[in-house]
């Protein structure tokens, strides 16, 4: 399979980004993605994947929600 | 025991401490079976939190006054208090979705209840928990709104039901004396608000039941985790030469 055509999500789980920060002065930074089928399990799987830092904040988004201005090579 | 002969406060902690740390064993045996490489490291990050959290809970032993660990737990499994659902590890995903939405919520809910009681050290000390634990809720709920098979669910609440004791019992009692926020008949309630559902038809007969093992049945933990448990197992992969120093 392609690099272009594959696709990590299969059946009904969706993809999410998992941002955080470590202090509040920073900005919020992709640290990594997860897939799952709704967002609670999601949370769950963010916390338990990316919780090696001491973060004080931790966001997901469904990455199907992610309004993508340009792709690489598109600029 | 408490002093009058009836449960007491360190006897319910003890409980919750080896129910966690058997739940962070068998959870942990799923880190590298469960479904999707997630739940994989969910298993292993969950079964970390438990493990942890049963080391503070046996913590909080001495600070109130009255440590039941005997000499008995290093040679006989049934002196543990960890229910008849961990005594063997699991082999259907089923069952770790089943003691992760019920099993894991219910000592979360008496953790609440000794959080919200009158006892210091438990206020202060079991408040972080609650916090990680709701992502074993979160983690728990989804999985069981997925579907599962019924028998690993009916049994895991009947044992959270039996964990609670009756409702008139020394749980009751400690309850009423302000050292927990929730009774029996409060932490049901709550346990099935939180999951949304109610159990199938739950009849217990509570004279055949262990107040200090909180368990309808006899039944212990099988041999091989045990003597994890001991570090026993690890010795058996310990060079000679440490061997013969053990021995010395």
């Amino acid at each position: 399979m392609s690099g272009s055509t594959y696709k990590r999500v299969s059946g009904e789980a969706v993809e999410y980004e998992v941002f955080a920060r470590k202090a509040r002065i920073d900005p919020l930074h992709l640290v990594g993605s997860v897939v799952a089928p709704d967002a609670d399990l999601a949370m769950a799987y963010a916390r338990a994947t990316y919780d090696e830092e001491r973060w004080c904040e931790m966001a997901i988004v469904r990455k199907d929600d992610v309004i993508r201005l340009w792709a690489p090579g598109e600029a | 025991m408490g002093a009058g002969g009836g449960l007491s406060l360190s006897d319910l902690v003890l409980s919750i401490a080896d129910n966690k740390q058997m739940l962070g064993l068998r959870y942990a045996e799923w880190a590298t079976r469960a479904p999707s490489l997630e739940a994989d490291i969910a298993a292993a990050a969950m079964g970390l939190d438990d493990l942890g959290h049963s080391r503070v809970l046996y913590g909080c032993l001495e600070p109130l006054g009255a440590d039941p660990r005997g000499p008995e737990r290093e040679s006989d499994a049934a002196s543990l208090r960890n229910l008849a659902y961990f005594d063997e590890p699991w082999t259907e995903w089923s069952q770790f979705v089943a003691a992760n939405a019920v099993l894991d919520s219910a000592f979360t809910a008496m953790i609440d209840a000794c959080v919200g009681g009158s006892v210091e050290v438990l206020q202060h000390r079991l408040r972080k928990m609650l916090m990680e634990e709701r992502y074993h809720f979160l983690h728990g709920r989804s999985w069981l709104r997925s579907g599962i098979e019924s028998g690993p669910l009916d049994r895991a609440w009947r044992e959270a039901i039996e964990w609670f004791g009756p409702p008139d019992g020394e749980t009751e009692a400690l309850h009423r004396e302000g050292k927990l926020s929730m009774g029996p008949t409060e932490l049901r309630f709550h346990l099935e608000e939180q999951l949304e559902m109610k159990p199938s038809h739950v009849s217990i007969d509570w004279n055949k039941w262990d107040p200090i093992r909180r368990r309808g049945g006899p039944g212990a933990v099988d041999h091989h985790t045990f003597g994890m448990l001991r570090g026993l197992e690890e010795k058996k992969y310990a060079p000679p030469s440490a061997a013969k120093q053990t021995a010395s």
